[in-house]
């Protein structure tokens, strides 16, 4: 088991009107290893902030998030974090961006660099090595993104919205490298977004929140084999069930 | 991402040209201005042979460019090292605020006094008031650099780990370069002033020095040689910074 999320609510105060948001409430759910779990739900439900609490950049208002046993309080290397709009380095290249997270636990650079052509070679951005993150596009970097987090071995990786400012094909493209990489590494997966089709091509589970105060709504569980194909009539069939879940809260 | 690259180019020297021959119409060929109140380009050019021989203008120019560096070593190592720790922390800014902004709007030249009373006379004095003048640039733009890193950045770095003093040294220091060299920038420009300001009052040395004994002995081309070489050496610094800021692009 990796993540016990118990009873957590997180509620914001604005800094002039002092008011206060609810945006998670009473959030109950236990997170297998080595599961690919996606939280979809409508806009500013909460699951984005959701995943920000699990990886620990904010702490609940009320209850418990545990990796493993442990209480989670401030962000860690155990849990890598793939944000929406890449955020690389903007003056390290390529590969010294692949490369900062070992580096700041430590790890000789020359090794690391070998392990960082390794996996750019895998995604097929060997020869930008030495380019800037300005001369990528932005498929390119949110491979070099998707790398540098995963080479850092984190047991888990949370990834918020991190393929939705791409085009279809390149989108289409990176979802089956990750898929490929994490059946690979065996790492829990927790991803965010609002794309349903991307959720159930990808996820064992699929989450949907209500509307705020974000709530759990509903659970699917996604048992179509991979490589899942998204011509198939079931695999429709759920995104239009999931889709239509999630739609009752947009239209009151 | 700003484009440096258009600042010089070959179209700039023909304004300059055109100055250049207006000027020698009035002063030289017409003579319709007396030398006393402005020499023209003959004056000027014999002067500027006449210093370079005697190798008085290249001593003068040592001389000043070595007090412009140290002032602004100084300023630099004071400005930054403080602008990190107060972009850092809110509660030391707010501590500092109010010091800052009363010393920040007073002219560097009204500490010419003290300067002389604490530090004498020779280069000590010329040495703080530039870095009166240089260490609020540097400082402000210091803050406002560390400030303007992106906070997702920060939690990139934390995300891996990183502890604060990681993020300070890989994320904050390097996120905050573009705006500490533009600071440098403006700070070398008030440097020049304030030294050449400076050598005018409480100096027996450097550029400024030369142009106040050449007015009192009605050299006037010496003046503005003089004149003309602070101007040539405001532009290379602004050159080299420049170049600086092509290098750093994010």
């Amino acid at each position: 088991m990796t993540f016990e999320i118990e009873n957590v609510s997180k509620i914001f105060v604005s800094n002039d009107s002092k008011e206060e948001v609810i945006a998670l409430k009473d959030i109950n759910l236990t997170i297998e290893t080595g599961k690919f779990v996606s939280f979809v739900g409508p806009s500013g439900c909460g699951k984005t902030t959701l995943l920000r609490l699990i990886e620990g950049f904010e702490n609940p208002t009320e209850g418990t998030i545990k990796d493993d046993g442990e209480i989670v309080t401030e962000p860690s290397n155990e849990r890598g974090f793939i944000f929406q709009h890449y955020s690389l380095f903007p003056w390290l290249n390529v590969i010294d961006n692949v490369i900062f997270g070992l580096g700041i636990n430590g790890k000789p650079e020359k090794e690391n660099k070998k392990r960082a052509m390794e996996y750019l070679e895998s995604v097929g951005l060997k020869d930008f090595a030495e380019r800037y993150p300005h001369e990528l596009s932005g498929g390119m970097k949110q491979r070099v993104a998707i790398i540098r987090s995963i080479i850092n071995d984190s047991k888990s990786l949370l990834m918020d919205e991190s393929l939705s400012a791409l085009d279809v094909q390149t989108k289409h493209k990176l979802q089956k490298q990750i898929y490929k990489i994490c059946q690979e590494e065996n790492k829990t997966i927790l991803f965010v977004t609002h794309d349903i089709d991307e959720a159930v091509f990808l996820s064992d589970e699929i989450v949907v929140l209500s509307r705020r105060p974000g709530t759990i709504k509903k659970i699917f569980e996604i048992k179509l084999k991979h490589p899942r194909n998204r011509d198939d009539q079931e695999f429709k069939d759920l995104v239009s069930e999931i889709t239509e879940e999630i739609a009752e809260f947009e239209d009151d | 991402m700003k484009n440096f690259k258009n600042e010089y180019n070959k179209e700039m020297i023909i304004l300059p040209i055109i100055l250049i021959i207006i000027w020698y119409l009035t002063c030289d060929l017409f003579q319709l201005v007396p030398d006393f109140m402005f020499p023209g380009p003959t004056d000027v050019i014999t002067s500027f042979i006449h210093l370079i021989v005697s190798g008085k203008l290249f001593k003068d120019v040592l001389e000043t460019i070595y007090k412009v560096l140290f002032g602004m070593l100084l300023a630099s190592i004071v400005g930054i090292t403080f602008g990190i720790l107060l972009g850092w922390s809110k509660r030391l800014e707010t501590l500092c605020k109010l010091v800052i902004s009363i010393l920040r709007p007073i002219p560097p030249i009204a500490w010419i006094p003290f300067s002389i009373m604490w530090f004498g006379i020779g280069i000590g004095p010329a040495v703080f008031i530039i870095f009166m003048g240089c260490v609020f640039p540097i400082l402000i733009s210091t803050i406002d650099g560390v400030h303007r890193t992106d906070p997702v950045l920060i939690e990139a770095a934390q995300s891996f780990g990183a502890s604060n003093s990681q993020i300070l040294t890989e994320v904050i220091v390097p996120s905050s370069l573009p705006y500490i060299v533009s600071g440098l920038k403006v700070a070398i420009g008030i440097a020049l002033m304030c030294t050449i300001s400076g050598e005018m009052i409480g100096s027996s040395s450097g550029i400024g020095y030369m142009i106040l004994t050449s007015t009192n002995l009605f050299d006037t081309g010496s003046t503005v040689v003089g004149m003309l070489v602070i101007g040539v050496i405001g532009i290379i610094f602004d050159y080299i910074f420049t170049k600086v800021q092509e290098r750093i692009f994010w």
